[in-house]
């Protein structure tokens, strides 16, 4: 049964995905909903799908989902449209220092739409994610994703 | 002013030197001169002196020399704080190591990206600099055309119309030349570059970074029908490449035979039979994957030879195998040696000087471009 998952808006919750289709889609349905401003954190190991579904969240954000690629060793992506995406990647960022170093400016963060693959890398004084979403390997296409809400997450 | 930069003659032009330079319009540079060669878009700061548009007097990267002994051999965290501490000696080196002075410098040619802004910026602000000083042209160049650029420099006759595989570790992309100097991108890639599928795949396996020399050279002593592998197809036709699937895959068959390393670096030193035969089968993969999508453009676009370019270019398979299919199609595959594929300054310059020579050269205000785009 591949039946598609539906994301309530910006809600919390688990959804099992039977399939990266599946995951890109939930990720564009969610991307619809989002804002400049808002920051989505990605949390799963290799693998899990994170690149996926920022194709999704662009798709959603009306951007072309194929000019997203990972950004692993260049570490900062802008897709831009209306709205722009910064894609970071901090799978080879090791300190914090090393994150002020990305450039990714408080202004442009409000004018944009951030997705940050391997969110747990980042300093703790970062501002709060409007969505968490970490995915779990739960077979070779299959994936649970438990997405939560930030404390500042609007309700939308 | 920078007196470490005196043994090659003062930065700072003379009047008489501006005087003759003001006099010299961009088209009168002469066809044997010297143009230096700026590149800090990543991890490594490199300076070359590329003479005439071919001949490399000198290409200098950092990781080469000793720069860091002033700051007592301490490697810096931050990459633009390398290249900040690196980019004086550097390019010092790349005037010395060609016996030429400011004084034989033409042009100065620096990548301004796609990159890491803070990186980029080094290189570019020392561009800038010397530019002024110097009273030089400038030009910005795109990084994937240096790489593109770099099989010119090999074999500066190569049959046009071309298809041009640039792979590395933050790229992996197809172009078309129809003309020299004229670039369509026919393919990239949706998520991982090749290069980096190979390094994580290497870092689950413990065996060190970067990953590519160490996947070729356990590659060799395994089986690349071993370990299965999907073959990765576009549902929608297209030449765009995608490599997340086979660095799943891998993942996968690393969990279940437990061949996970604790850390990047604390794999076995000498590897068993199937880390072998998982690198070989791997390569084989993502090798396979590269023809296929290489050889189907350079169908499309009727091209007479295929250039490879980029780190991933060193990959011995991927050479052999490149050799093997375009001979029995009798089309002329062309790599860079080794100190051409990864990032090097001669590529930039060289990039640089065919810019120059259609006159495209930047003024001061030049700025760095993280996500420019060829």
């Amino acid at each position: 049964m591949t039946s598609a998952i539906q994301p309530p808006g910006l809600k919390a919750g688990d959804y099992e995905s039977t399939s990266p289709e599946q995951t890109e889609a939930f990720a564009e349905r969610l991307g619809r909903d989002l804002r400049p401003g808002d920051r989505v954190e990605l949390l799963g190991t290799l693998g899990s799908g994170k690149t996926t579904f920022v194709r999704g969240l662009a798709r959603g954000l009306g951007l072309d989902p194929n000019s997203v690629h990972s950004p692993t060793f260049t570490r900062v992506h802008r897709y831009r449209g209306e709205i722009t995406l910064v894609h970071a990647d901090l799978y080879r960022v090791d300190s914090d220092s090393q994150y002020e170093e990305l450039g990714l400016e408080a202004e442009e963060e409000a004018s944009s739409v951030f997705v940050i693959e391997w969110g747990e890398r980042l300093p703790p004084d970062s501002p709060p994610a409007t969505l968490c979403i970490e995915i779990e390997i739960t077979g070779d296409l299959t994936r649970k994703l438990r997405v939560s809400r930030g404390p500042t997450a609007p309700d939308r | 002013m920078p007196h470490r930069y005196e043994p090659h003659g003062p930065l700072a032009a003379t009047d008489d030197e501006t005087e003759r330079l003001h006099n010299t319009s961009r088209d009168m540079i002469p066809d044997s001169a010297c143009i230096l060669g700026i590149e800090t878009s990543c991890d490594d700061t490199s300076a070359a002196v590329l003479e005439g548009g071919s001949q490399i007097r000198s290409n200098i990267v950092s990781s080469q020399i000793s720069v860091h002994r002033p700051y007592g051999g301490v490697v810096p965290e931050l990459a633009s704080r390398h290249h900040l501490l690196s980019i004086g000696p550097v390019v010092e080196e790349a005037l010395a190591k060609a016996s030429v002075t400011w004084c034989d410098i033409a042009a100065v040619s620096v990548t301004q990206g796609p990159g890491l802004v803070g990186s980029l910026l080094v290189g570019v602000s020392v561009a800038k600099a010397i530019a002024y000083a110097r009273r030089l042209p400038l030009v910005g160049v795109n990084h994937l055309e240096g790489h593109i650029r770099s099989n010119f420099l090999v074999e500066p006759a190569i049959r046009l119309p071309a298809v041009s595989l640039v792979v590395s570790g933050g790229h992996t992309s197809l172009y078309e030349l129809a003309r020299e100097g004229v670039y369509r991108r026919l393919a990239r890639t949706r998520d991982d570059a090749a290069g980096e599928a190979f390094d994580k795949v290497a870092k689950l396996l413990g065996l060190g970074y970067p990953g590519g020399p160490v996947v070729d050279r356990l590659a060799a002593e395994g089986d690349p029908g071993a370990v299965p592998f999907p073959t990765v197809k576009m549902s929608d036709g297209s030449l765009d490449f995608s490599f997340s699937g086979l660095k799943s895959s891998a993942a996968r068959f690393i969990q279940k035979e437990k061949l996970e390393a604790e850390t990047p670096t604390t794999g076995p030193e000498e590897p068993p039979q199937v880390v072998r035969d998982l690198c070989a089968s791997f390569q084989h993969a993502v090798v396979a994957a590269l023809i296929e999508r290489t050889l189907r453009a350079a169908d499309e676009v009727g091209a007479l030879a295929i250039c490879v370019s980029g780190g991933v270019a060193c990959n011995r398979k991927l050479r052999q195998r490149f050799a093997e299919e375009a001979s029995t199609r009798g089309l002329l595959a062309h790599f860079p040696p080794p100190s051409l594929s990864t990032d090097n300054a001669a590529m930039i310059a060289a990039a640089g000087w065919l810019h120059l020579k259609r006159g495209e050269t930047a003024d001061l205000d030049l700025t760095a471009d993280p996500d420019l785009e060829l």
